[in-house]
Order: structure tokens, then sequence, then C-alpha cells
């Protein structure tokens, strides 16, 4: 093999300082190769990557399209590697000087991930911070958010109606945060529903999710002192398939006529099919979702609609409790902050369309 | 004045009644509209265009049957430009269901140039000038895998044959071999080729997506992580539009034959929205009185 | 203890989910992908039990009782046992021990998936179209600023994206492109954020054992 390599002939310019080194911020097994371009790219078809453990026998490992200047190859931690990198043409090959010895090694810390990091623990602070000041007892304010003050009377029409209300927690899995919100608001509107003695019926899309809620609309019966008026079939497992879903709950809909539709998680295309069969059988229909190409659906087909963030708020409305109250100021912090940097960052980059300032020249 | 009032309470059924007597009629004639060619749709052609002969374009087809009147002729699109141009392709599916329908496609498109290929090199040869790749759950492992190595992830190809026995996979090894990858979905999944494929190996992104997604995509090609955006009925119908007019290929155009439909439903509903409002202005107008 | 526990859970869980994001480190990694695939997978699996177990006591005591349209749930206990026999069985293609066809007639679980679950999740889908416009025809009403602001958008949007919209005038497909990429970006990139930030806020909320509704409230 070397010995081949060698008796090519040398009519071309070979690529210039090879480096290679261990990738950075990965899981190891991996080497970074790079070099310069050979005089000749032009008329090259290739560059031609080759490896070598000792220095000496040097094995082809990749080939790269010209114009090109790094290659990742897949090595073995802790072994020690030298590389070359051979410019090719369709009749010879220059083969540049071997790297230095390079070894690859799992890395402890992802430095690109730093500042996502930073911004994490800024962010975490603020929201912690306001924590603390609300165990204090300070008094603070939060706007009014209608489709949460419906809540009660969406649950009071139904008791007056004598008809049952219908809960739906869309197709999120248990781990998205819009279901978890929705399972917030799931407990406390089943402590009204236990309160006025009114029907609860709450069909699911995914397993764990039923699990979960059926666990919390139990506990919201107990906890407001009517554990008997628990109905297990209450909430179930429908289908996790998305419009079997969409068309068992569209059914129970038209069955029961239910006298309010709660639509309150992540939704996709089913969203608009539940909402207005919800609609044409007079239902009050409350929606909220982070899912933003679902939320004009919810907007035009239901009576109120928690957009995004109000969703998360949910919980810290409706309990009042002032620890989730916090988060939701510390929230606002965030915001503030990354709405600053992002107007500054923006008239910076319009400053530097005018060439006549000579910003960052 | 019963007549006026009736406008803002006209029954549902009459409204679907005559939705689908409009967008049916035209589904029946089958004529093809022409369209006017967009940016967004027109740089993804031009990036498809200039792919270099040493790199290769990835397909990501990722639609479910459901998907197929928007998203399928996009695929078949594609395909045509590519084969025509002789521009190598990789086919892959990240989930289940789309496999049969990109099957479908690349065996349709690839008829299409061989029933009329004279020679081996007019000829469009599996292994050679595509390959389909196949599935791989979950779709995380191929989206960060084939950065390393594409036979790494595959290491079998849909049909059952190694991949790195055949010729064209020879050469293309990983993410840096690939000129363009084009996901074409229902769903988030062109998000997640931006963030996992694009911001950690500089893969050349773009998407074909529903129209009812759109709005969700337009900010990714708006900062350029989309190469290029192909939206809807109407997208696929522009790329259709480019693919006869630039490269002379007439063939079955299913999403300019649609658009007629679309043409009519849109008009359907803003029709009844204009009705619902001149009962709503009358009737308010009464009350004030 | 009944409460400790889970929360004691949800922490240790919550930040063994932050870790691998900034520690490449392959134990970590490692430890990362066998909770989200393997222990999971297991977790969805038993879940899966309870809720096919949960629909059908449901489904039996309508039955039973002969609750109002206690009919269907014949439908859905006869094709719930059908499907399972037939995809347990069966075999995806009709490899399994159970024969699947008679004669040219199959009926393996890929032909009822094609056959009857493909066309009827396609015609829900098509309904969004019959939807969208008894739903848009009942709520777009100009009764405000902001409404006939809404209502103009709608209408440009919609002769924008469609050829006719170039017939009236080459600027209109143009003007209703430029309101997909800058205001409906902006707008989606205001409410992306408060998404993205609420999501940290909830998270923590979760992790750190503040938000606890989601346990059933009570102490």
């Amino acid at each position: 093999m070397t010995l081949i390599l060698l008796t090519a002939i040398f009519t071309l310019a070979p690529p210039g300082e090879v480096r290679a080194y261990d990738t950075p911020s990965d899981g190891g097994k991996a080497i970074i190769i790079e070099w310069q371009l050979s005089q000749d790219d032009a008329s090259l078809t290739g560059y031609e990557i080759y490896r070598s453990e000792d220095g000496v026998d040097f094995q082809k490992v990749g080939f790269l399209g010209i114009g090109r200047t790094s290659y990742e190859d897949e090595t073995e931690d802790d072994k020690t590697y030298f590389y070359k990198v051979a410019a090719v043409s369709d009749t010879a090959r220059a083969l540049s000087e071997p790297s230095p010895q390079v070894m690859s090694s799992p890395q402890w810390l992802n430095r690109t991930k730093i500042n996502i990091f930073i911004a994490m623990f800024l962010f975490g602070g603020f929201i912690l911070y306001f924590i603390y000041h609300a165990r204090k007892g300070k008094e603070l304010f939060i706007r009014k958010i209608a489709g949460l003050q419906a809540v009660d009377d969406a649950v009071g029409r139904a008791t007056e109606m004598g008809k049952p209300i219908l809960y739906s927690l869309g197709l999120g899995f248990v781990e998205d945060i819009a279901t978890i919100a929705s399972l917030n608001i799931l407990s406390e509107v089943a402590k009204k529903c236990a309160k006025y003695d009114t029907q609860l019926i709450c069909p699911n899309n995914r397993p764990i999710v039923y699990t979960v809620a059926r666990e919390i609309v139990k506990e919201a019966y107990t906890e407001v002192g009517r554990p008997d008026a628990f109905d297990p079939d209450s909430v179930y497992f429908l289908t996790d398939s998305q419009f079997a879903y969409a068309a068992g709950v569209s059914g129970i809909m038209v069955r029961e006529k239910p006298a309010t539709n709660f639509f309150i998680g992540y939704f996709y295309a089913e969203s608009l099919i539940l909402a207005e069969t919800g609609a044409s059988t007079g239902a009050i229909q409350i929606a909220g979702t982070d899912s933003l190409s679902q939320l004009p659906f919810f907007i035009t087909a239901c009576d109120y609609t928690l957009i995004g963030e109000e969703l998360y708020a949910a919980s810290a409305y409706i309990s009042r409790e002032p620890l989730l109250l916090g988060a939701i100021k510390g929230e606002d912090w965030g915001k503030l902050i990354i709405g600053t940097i992002l107007i500054a960052a923006s008239i910076l980059g319009l400053l530097t369309k005018f060439p006549i300032l000579g910003l960052f020249r | 004045m019963k007549f006026i009032e009736r406008l803002t309470t006209i029954d549902r059924r009459i409204i679907y009644l005559v939705l689908a007597i409009v967008v049916l009629i035209p589904l029946i004639s089958r004529s093809p509209e022409r369209v006017r060619v967009m940016p967004p749709v027109e740089k993804l052609y031009n990036a498809v265009d200039t792919i270099p002969k040493d790199k290769v374009l990835i397909i990501d087809f990722g639609y479910a049957p459901q998907d197929m009147p928007e998203l399928e002729p996009m695929g078949f699109a594609l395909l045509r430009h590519a084969f025509e141009k002789r521009i190598k392709v990789l086919a892959l599916c990240l989930y289940v269901q789309p496999l049969g329908l990109a099957q479908k496609a690349l065996t349709e498109v690839t008829e299409e140039f061989n029933s009329v290929a004279q020679t081996n090199a007019d000829s469009i040869i599996y292994g050679r000038d595509y390959v389909f790749l196949g599935w791989q759950p979950p779709p995380l492992i191929p989206m960060l895998g084939m950065g390393i190595s594409i036979t790494n992830v595959y290491p079998g190809d849909y049909y059952g044959n190694k991949t790195d026995t055949l010729p064209l996979m020879k050469y293309v090894k990983n993410y840096n071999d690939v000129a363009l990858l084009v996901s074409l979905s229902a769903g988030s999944i062109p998000r997640s080729w931006v963030a996992y494929a694009q911001n950690r190996f500089g893969v050349a992104v773009a998407a074909g997506v529903t129209a009812v997604s759109a709005a969700d995509f337009y900010q990714y090609y708006q900062t350029g992580q989309f190469t290029g955006l192909m939206t809807g009925m109407k997208g696929a119908a522009e790329y259709e539009e480019l693919v006869e007019t630039r490269l002379n290929i007439k063939k079955s155009r299913k999403a300019s034959e649609a658009l007629p439909s679309l043409t009519y439903g849109h008009l359907v509903m803003i029709a009844f929205i204009i009705i619902g409002n001149i009962g709503y202005f009358v009737q308010r107008k009464r009350r004030q009185k | 203890m009944k409460r400790t526990f889970p929360l004691f859970l949800v922490f240790i869980f919550g930040i063994l989910g932050i870790i691998p994001f900034i520690i490449p480190h392959p134990i970590v990694q490692n430890l990362d992908e066998s909770i989200r695939n393997d222990i999971l997978k297991i977790l969805v699996a038993f879940a899966l039990v309870l809720g096919l177990g949960s629909l059908l006591k449901v489904h039996m005591d309508k039955i039973k009782r002969k609750r109002e349209n206690w009919q269907y749930s014949w439908i859905l206990i006869i094709s719930f046992l059908v499907s399972s026999i037939i995809g347990l069985f069966g075999g995806v293609a009709g490899a399994g021990p159970l024969p699947t066809s008679i004669g040219s007639f199959h009926f393996d679980i890929q032909t009822l998936y094609e056959n009857i679950f493909m066309p009827l999740g396609a015609t829900m889908f098509a309904l969004l179209a019959f939807y969208m416009a008894s739903a848009s025809y009942r709520a777009f009403r100009a009764r405000s600023f902001e409404a006939t602001l809404l209502l103009i958008t709608a209408f440009i949007i919609m002769i924008g994206i469609i050829p006719l919209g170039d017939k009236i005038s080459p600027h209109l497909p143009s003007f209703a492109q430029w309101i997909m990429t800058v205001p409906n970006v902006a707008g989606q990139r205001g409410i992306l954020l408060g998404v993205a930030l609420g999501i940290i806020a909830t998270s923590l909320k979760i992790i750190l054992g503040i938000e606890r509704s989601w346990l059933g409230g009570g102490e």
C-alpha cells in the first residue's frame, strides 16, 4: 500500500498544513482532520483521507469532493492516530505530510451549550427569587384571563342544565408541558364537578396520560370530601390514534350533549373537528393550547381560548397560590430581558446598514 | 326582511353541500391550472438544480395517506427534477406509514424515465442513481447518525440490499456528501431536521409542508434555515410548473389539476363569510334604529 | 411519605433529564438513553394494558346496564377483539400462525390497516375543509376594528394563495407572502418566546416540587 503511494507521480500540489484534533464537546470516538486546499484544487477529483496507528502504514478511510477542507473520522478512544490527506486527480495522487499524533476521548462538558446553560440558570434564578419573595407574603398582581374566569361559570352552567362536562387532554404525551398544565386545570375542574355533583367525561388518547388523569380526578374528589361521588369510569382511555380519537370524542359530544367542553393540551389537525362538532351541539367551549398552528381554529370555534403561556399560568391563576404566582412574575422578567436584548440587537443590526457610521469595520 | 336575517343563520349542511359540489366538479374535469412561481419555491428549485455531481439530494418522505393530496405531488416533482438532471437521490422515511407511499413515488417516476430511455446511461438505475434507505426508528437516530456515517445508520436498504455494496453509497459517506435535504412532512419533522442535522452538521435543509401548518414554517425560511419552502397544494403546483416550463417534462400534474378545487373552495368560503357579514350588519343597523 | 416519595422521584429524574444536555460523556448519554428508551417503553406498555382494560370495562358496563346507545359498545368490543386476535396471531403481513386469507381474500393486519383504518383517517381529515367553512362563516364577523383587520387579512391570504390572486394583481400573491413571512412570523415568535419561557418555568416548578396539583392536590 505504502509502496504504491510513494511511487505515485508527484505532479500535483499536496494539501497543506494537515491538522488533526479530537472533536470538541462530544462523547468521544471522533477526530476532526483539517487541511488547506491543494493549489491544484480546481483540477482535482477530490481528497482522500489516510489514517495510521503507527505513523508508517496508512490506510484510506474517506474521500471528499473538491473545495472541502475538513473531515470527521470515526475512531476508537484512547488510541493514537496519524493522518495524511491526498489530493487526487484521475492520474495522480499527492500526499501531504502526516499530522502530529492525535487521540480521541469523551468530554465531560459540552462547551457549545454553555451559553444556553447560563441563560437557563439566570432565568431559573429570577423565578426562584420571585417565588422566595412571594413566600414572604408580598402581594402580586396578575391580569384577568377571561378563559380561566369562565371555568366557574362553565361548571355552573352544566350543573344547572343537568348535563355532563367533557374534558379532553389532547394528543400530547405526559411529558409535554401543555399536557401537564392541562392536568393541573383538570384537577381544579374535577374539584368543582365534585362539589356541584356534575358528571365529568374525560376520554384519553395516551395510556400514561389516562392513568395520571384518573388519579388526579380521584384525588380531587377526595379532597373536597366526596370520594364516594367519584365514578371510576368517568376517566377512560379511548384510542391512541389521532383521527379515531377525533371521531370518538365527536361521537360522545353528539350523543351525550355536554353543556361544557374543555379542549386543553396539545392538539394537532383534530382541533377543529372537535371544536366545530362541539359548537354544533351548543356547548360552551374553553380551549387552551401552545400548538401555534391550531390556535386560530380554537379561537374561531370556541368561546374562550387560552393562548400559549396563559395555559401554563392556569394553575397559578385558579389556585391563587402565591408560590406559583411568583413563578409567573419571574417569567415576565425573563421576557423583559429577552425583549431588551432582541431590540438592542435589532438596533445594532440596523445601524450596521449605514456604512457612514463605520460600525464593526 | 326575514331573508336578510336568515343570512346569519344558514344551516351548516347547506354550506357543506355547496363546498362539496365546488370541490368535486373540477376534480372530474382535470385541467391543470397555471401558477406564478413564488420565491420560496423557486429558491428550492434552484438549490436542487445546482447540486454538484459529487453530492446527493436526500428526500425524507414523511407523508401519510391523509397528507397525500398536498405532499405527494411535491415528491413526484422533486424526483422528476432530480432524475432529469441526473442528480443522485437518497430517499428515506422516519415513520413506518409513509414507506409504501415513498416506494410508490420512486417506482412510478423511475418508470416514467425508463420507459423512454434508449441506453443504459439514459435509464434511472437503482443503486447507481438513487437509493431507498427505508425506515430506521426513532427519527433522531438517522438525523444524528447520518452525520457520521449513512451506511452505519442504514446497514441495509428498503429492499434488503447491503448499502455498502451499492455503487452510489461508495462515495456518499455522511452529510458532507449531501448538498440538500428536503423534508416532506405534515408534522414538525422539518423543524427537527434543522435542530439536529443542520445545527450540528451544517446540512442545507428545505421543506414541503401542508397549507395548514405553513404558518409555522415561514420563520425558518425567513431566517435562511430553510433553503426553500413549498407550502400546500399551491407550493406543489409551483414546483410542477417549474419542472414543466424549465425542464420541459410534460407529465400528470396532480397538484395543478386540483388547484381549481382549491380556488373555488376558497371563493365559496369568502362568499359565505361576506354573506354572513351582510346579514350581521343589516341586523345591527336595524337594532340601532 | 405518599407525597414526598413521588416528589423526590420527580426531582431526581428531572435533574437526570437536564444533565445529558450539557455532558456528552458516554456514561451519562448511555444512562439517559436507557431511561428514555427502555424504562419508558416498559412504563408505556403497562399503561397501555391499564388503558385498554378501562376502555373495555366502560363498554362492558354500558352493555350490562343497557345505558343509552349501548348497542354501539358491541361494535367497539367486537372490532377490538378481531383486530387484536389478527394482530397478535396473524403477523404483520400474514406471516403468523393464524391463517389470514381465504383464497384471494386477505384480512391480515396490514390489509385491515390499509383498507379500513387509512380511509377512515383520511375521511376525518377531509372533514376539516367543511368545518373550516362552517366555522369561518359563523365566527368571522367584522364586529370590531381588530376583527375587521383579521377578516381583510384572511381574504388577502385566501385569494393570494390561489392562481386567481395573480390574475387580479401580480402584487397580491407577493403581498400575501409578505404577510406570511413578516407579520405572521413576528406574532409567532412572540408567542413562541413566551411558550419557551413558560416551559422552563413550569418544568422548574415541577422539578422543585412547587407545582404539585398534578399529584391531585392536597397535602
